[in-house]
């Protein structure tokens, strides 16, 4: 039997004025499935990630978020959908520079719902970090810092994870530890969309959807 | 976690709180300083006001009758009613005895000192430093020394008590009548009185006495001695009170036009309240047949000087304000630029504007609990340094300076960032996440 749908666009576009970065995108993606977004720099690639993670509200087009059409929501439920239903990891990490790596977790669960140290601690456990949960960013080499973020982006159990580059900023060791995590993640049956430039990174993922020039011009299985 | 989050940012990020604290310090610190003072000036300018001499005048009621013509007093009763020197000692019994700083009887005789000039000059009686035993209090001193703190005597004081023993009375010679009859202390004159029996008396001039005024031109004894050569034992012609008293206000001004205007509640407060015009009231009930007149030129000066300070106390804390106001905005806006990923990182896991609106004005608002308790401390110091230089006298701190210079601090913090943290609003996470759109 087919896993639901998690997440449909139909005709997903966004206009700048008289640029389109991004045209008309009908995409699915079906519960634990992990989709790799690949594509030249200016493809629109990050355009997308925005849009699928409700960071920002498309021109025209439908958006369909487990069972939610965001498209039309004002920023006030776009910002109700993020704490819900996205996990978001970024390349540059973005830590509170101020908060301990615990307190960077608990600060999701503290816009979603309440905090519980407990499970925040667990998550980072999770990601290997439990021995480094009073650390500060500063404290932290860039793959614990990523593995901060992949915690943090766990914690609240979202429909889905998107990430955009997790391992842009590592060098080959850590890319390594943070491939392991994803993998791990999918093993779960987590749902993942990866924007990524790294081939060894698409290589482990379901599917591969290309970009360029806003429009997708590849969508096939990896394997 | 919001907690959590406050602390943090404070204990992690103080380099970056302190500038502001700093910012908010300096207005408190002044704010304190001159509300300390604004409170405090009145008694302050009371006492200041207590070295230029009395402020308020006892006389016999009939010598209050207004009978003057073309600026010559006609008041058949003139210098012929007198005061009881008994009935003294009840002006420092009245409800606001402990205002009453001192008070001075004055009793003159017309004399014709003796010598070839045969100069008929005013020879004034009143107590120098004189112990007058009230009830309560059978030590309290009073007289010229204390009321008239400007009277300069080149030389000594007279005796109290005046002839002793045999040897001549002692008298001070005003400033210009010893420079007309070339007089200094240490000479003896010899003085007649009374027209009918007239008597002649030696006294020796103990000092020269300069006070900017009528004295200057005449004697001064002690009253005892005037008493006995005018022949008016225990009587006095007026008394000097000097009285610490609060400035002149609205109701103050109302009561002086006629105290009838006042309504009950009014004239409970004003006679409840060390007014000028309150305090001669109760020495008129005090003390039987006089009029208790205020010397309204100290009053109202020690009011106007008051007020005026005042308002520029006020005008200097509305600059204060503004000037921090602006500081903390200008910081707020560098803040909210600096911490603009942090922000869109919040937005981005789903905080809502108001909930990093509260983060960001709850910063401020600690800011402005610390930065005012720690311009309280500065601001007592600062009063201390501005009283000692302009009052010769430290500034009692009030302690409702404190509450209202925290509540003054927030406030400067909060509408200091009100208007920057709309920035926050325009802080899109797309854009500042990726640092692009």
């Amino acid at each position: 039997m087919a896993k639901k749908i998690v997440l449909e666009t139909k005709g997903l576009t966004k206009r700048f004025g008289s640029v389109t970065p991004l045209d008309s995108i009908n995409m699915q993606v079906r519960e634990g499935e992990w989709v790799a977004i690949m594509g030249p720099s200016g493809s629109g690639k990050t355009t997308m990630l925005n849009l699928l993670s409700c960071l920002d509200a498309p021109s025209a087009g439908e958006y369909i978020l487990d069972g939610v059409a965001t498209a039309t929501l004002t920023e006030k439920q776009r910002v109700a959908v993020r704490r819900e239903k996205i996990g978001l990891i970024f390349q540059q990490f973005h830590l509170v520079p101020y908060l301990t790596a615990l307190e960077n977790v608990m600060l999701a669960q503290y816009y979603h719902s309440m905090i519980d140290s407990k499970d925040a601690e667990q998550a980072l456990a999770h990601v290997g970090l439990g021995h480094r949960t009073g650390h500060l960013p500063s404290q932290l080499s860039g793959g614990e810092q990523q593995r901060v973020c992949i915690a943090r982006a766990l914690i609240n159990q979202p429909a889905i994870i998107l990430a955009d580059e997790p391992t842009g900023n590592l060098d080959e060791a850590n890319e390594e530890v943070v491939l392991d995590l994803f993998k791990g993640l999918h093993r779960e049956g987590r749902t993942i969309i990866l924007v990524t430039h790294n081939p060894e990174l698409a290589e482990f993922s379901d599917r591969v959807v290309r970009l360029q020039h806003g429009r997708v011009v590849h969508d096939e299985s990896a394997h | 976690m919001f907690f959590r989050m406050l602390r943090q940012s404070f204990f992690r990020g103080w380099r970056r709180k302190a500038l502001a604290t700093a910012t908010i310090v300096l207005s408190a610190s002044l704010i304190t300083a001159l509300m300390n003072i604004s409170i405090d000036v009145g008694d302050k300018m009371s006492r200041e006001m207590k070295s230029y001499g009395a402020n308020i005048n006892v006389v016999p009621k009939s010598e209050a009758i207004p009978l003057e013509i073309g600026g010559v007093d006609y008041n058949p009763l003139k210098d012929r009613a007198f005061i009881n020197e008994a009935d003294l000692p009840r002006i420092k019994e009245i409800f606001w005895h402990n205002n009453i700083v001192g008070f001075a009887p004055f009793l003159k005789t017309g004399v014709v000192i003796s010598g070839k000039e045969k100069k008929r000059i005013n020879l004034i009686g009143t107590w120098f430093d004189r112990q007058v035993p009230i009830s309560g209090d059978d030590e309290y001193r009073t007289g010229i020394k204390l009321v008239s703190p400007y009277w300069q005597v080149r030389g000594e004081w007279p005796n109290e008590q005046g002839a002793q023993n045999g040897m001549p009375g002692e008298v001070l010679a005003g400033a210009l009548l010893a420079r007309e009859l070339n007089l200094k202390a240490g000479d003896q004159i010899t003085v007649r009185t009374g027209d009918k029996a007239p008597r002649e008396e030696n006294f020796v001039v103990k000092g020269i006495l300069t006070t900017g005024g009528a004295e200057e031109k005449a004697l001064v004894a002690s009253l005892a001695t005037v008493q006995r050569l005018a022949g008016l034992a225990g009587k006095v012609q007026s008394v000097s009170v000097s009285a610490l008293t609060v400035p002149e206000d609205r109701l103050s001004r109302k009561a002086r036009h006629s105290s009838d205007s006042l309504d009950s509640a009014e004239y409970d407060r004003w006679y409840c309240t060390a007014y000028v015009s309150s305090v001669s009231l109760q020495i008129e009930e005090a003390i039987p047949n006089v009029t208790s007149r205020p010397i309204w030129q100290v009053a109202a000066g020690e009011g106007a000087v008051v007020n005026k300070i005042q308002l520029l106390m006020i005008v200097v804390t509305i600059a204060a304000f503004i000037a921090s106001g602006l500081g903390i905005s200008s910081l707020t806006v560098t803040t909210i630029m600096e911490r603009a990923r942090e922000i869109g990182l919040m937005k981005a896991l789903g905080a809502a504007d108001w909930e990093v609106y509260l983060l960001f004005l709850s910063e401020s608002a600690v800011v402005g609990v610390v930065g005012g308790l720690l311009g309280c401390v500065a601001g007592a110091g600062l009063s201390q340094i501005i009283g000692l230089s302009i009052f010769g006298s430290t500034v009692s701190f009030s302690p409702i300076v404190i509450p209202v210079n925290i509540a003054v601090s927030v406030l400067i913090a909060l509408s200091g960032s009100l208007m920057p943290s709309r920035l926050i609003t325009k802080l899109y996470p797309a854009e500042v996440l990726h640092g692009r759109r």
